[in-house]
């Protein structure tokens, strides 16, 4: 059977995968580090190692995200917009708008019905739109990341950051504990800020159902929540959702063929 | 007559005490106490001068913290305070760019009174917090972070904006080995433009004054130097001309109360913490 690999070198982690059947069959994940090229190699040998694969029996590679170029010895590369157009439509066919929430950046895009992304708009200046202002607070409030989106579910008056920036919102989270605010008020707040930022970048690509979202942020249940509240409309939000560019890659890479 | 001022920042909360002129001066720590501080100040400086609380005639309270300050006579917006201390220290000044810790101001005045004016107080880039975010990044001490950049060969790129990501971009350039004063001479330069292109919108006009704790920063200065083509005016003590404007404010309330022959009134006034969240 043809194995394929997708690899999505992202600015915080490094997500590989390997379908078999056009299914997401291994996949693997590491921190991205300082050095794109060796966290890649690496993820590699860790996903080839879960399949009881060689490098030889993959039929053919595509990296994508941001670290990309920094891993040339993959040889193809293709955007991670079409990469998670590609893994979205694979998942949920009928998917026409994906909110992609990362760590650095977050993206908004269409979907047409061949998995083909027809409009997009990054945020990726600031980080107030990012998983990593869920991140900064989380350390302020020192829980773990992963607890944060169930924790924040509790919330019943979530705070309203005078600020919309990270910076100062880290300032004020620190403030906020220091009053004695439940810390799942604080959280919540900076989920409905970054449901704020998702909600102005989908006025400018248009919204169209049905809607996804994808990327390390849709593991934060409470982000998911209170962006469904914020846009009205439910999210469909994949079981993986942080591998599905690295995913879409894979299927790229079907699609392409050996190079 | 003796007035007196206090503008209490966001950072730092300034006193001073105004006769004919400036009598005593105290700059501590807003303190993350939110403001509670802010009476410690006022009393210090009172005791430097000499002068009972009682025998001031008036008290202004200006800056970010200024709501609530159960001392002040009167709050005044810090632009007005800056534009009157500007023009008492350099009456030739017709544009003043303000950086304090957690904000950016340009304003224009003329004869004394703000005629224009922006800010920015939403993003810390390009405010002093920016660079107290990359001095503790790197290890270093706000006040070293200047002395350094101006000792650079060559000024390295700093292409993000975000002080977050901006912080971050720093780590990878040390781990890529480029010197740090490179890299400081390169941040400097990206935040001076930033705010310059923000106080553009006012069209700075010389005489310019560069005020805020940031002024006290020799490689904002040389990098605001280099995109005026003239060297900035700076104060001798840049952090105060918000609370001396408020103090100037102050004595021109009592004497235009005093020559219409009314007392100046005073609200009721208590040396107390000013109090924030209630």
């Amino acid at each position: 059977m043809a194995r394929f690999l997708g690899i999505d070198i992202g600015s915080v982690n490094t997500k590989v995968v390997i379908t078999a059947d056009e299914e997401l069959a291994f996949f693997h994940l590491i921190p991205s580090g300082a050095n794109y090229r060796t966290a890649s190699q690496k993820a590699i040998d860790e996903v080839l190692k879960k399949a009881g694969l060689a490098l030889g029996d993959i039929t053919a590679m595509v990296a994508t995200g941001c670290g990309a170029a920094g891993a040339e010895f993959i040889g193809q590369q293709t955007s991670d917009i079409s990469c998670c157009a590609r893994g979205v439509h694979r998942s949920f066919p009928g998917v026409r708008t994906v909110i992609d929430i990362g760590g650095q950046a977050s993206k908004v895009l269409r979907v047409n019905n061949e998995g083909r992304a027809t409009n997009f708009m990054v945020s990726e200046r600031c980080a107030a739109g990012s998983g990593r202002f869920m991140q900064i607070i989380a350390r302020v409030l020192q829980i773990d990341i992963k607890d944060a989106g169930a924790l924040s579910l509790k919330s019943e008056n979530p705070i309203i950051y005078t600020t919309s920036c990270a910076v100062f919102g880290e300032s004020e989270a620190i403030s906020r504990v220091a009053e004695g605010t439940p810390k799942e008020d604080i959280l919540a707040g900076v989920q409905n800020a970054i449901a704020v930022k998702i909600s102005n970048l989908i006025d400018r690509v248009g919204l169209e159902e049905e809607c996804a979202m994808v990327g390390g942020g849709a593991l934060d249940v409470g982000l998911v929540k209170r962006t469904m509240d914020r846009l009205g409309i439910p999210l469909r939000v994949p079981e993986q959702p942080q591998l599905m560019a690295a995913y879409g890659a894979a299927l790229v890479a079907r699609e392409n063929g050996p190079s | 007559m003796f007035c007196a001022g206090i503008d209490i920042g966001s950072t730092m909360t300034k006193a001073v005490v105004m006769g004919d002129e400036l009598v005593a001066q105290v700059i501590g720590p807003t303190g993350a106490e939110h403001r509670h501080l802010a009476n410690k100040v006022m009393e210090e400086a009172l005791k430097r001068a000499g002068i009972p609380f009682d025998d001031v005639a008036c008290i202004i309270a200006t800056g970010y913290g200024r709501i609530n300050v159960p001392f002040a006579d009167k709050q005044i917006t810090e632009i007005t305070c800056h534009a009157r201390g500007v023009a008492y220290l350099f009456p030739t000044v017709k544009t003043i760019i303000d950086i304090g810790g957690q904000d950016a101001k340009g304003i224009k005045i003329a004869g004394g009174r703000v005629v224009n004016f922006v800010m920015n107080d939403k993003c810390a880039a390009g405010t002093g917090r920016f660079l107290e975010v990359i001095a503790e990044a790197l290890g270093l001490k706000l006040n070293e972070i200047g002395e350094l950049s101006v000792r650079a060969a060559s000024k390295a790129k700093i292409s993000n904006t975000c002080t977050i990501f901006a912080e971050q971009e720093v780590v990878s350039r040390i781990a890529e080995g480029i010197p740090i004063e490179d890299i400081l001479a390169g941040l400097h330069e990206a935040i001076a433009s930033r705010v310059f292109r923000m106080a553009e919108k006012i069209k700075i006009e010389r005489d310019m004054v560069l005020t805020g704790g940031v002024a006290k920063n020799i490689g904002m200065v040389k990098a605001f130097e280099d995109l005026l083509g003239y060297p900035p005016l700076i104060p001798e003590e840049p952090l105060l001309t918000g609370a001396i404007g408020a103090a100037l404010l102050g004595c021109e309330l009592v004497k235009k109360a005093r020559d219409k022959g009314e007392a100046f009134e005073r609200g009721e006034r208590r040396l107390e913490a000013a109090k924030f969240f209630q």
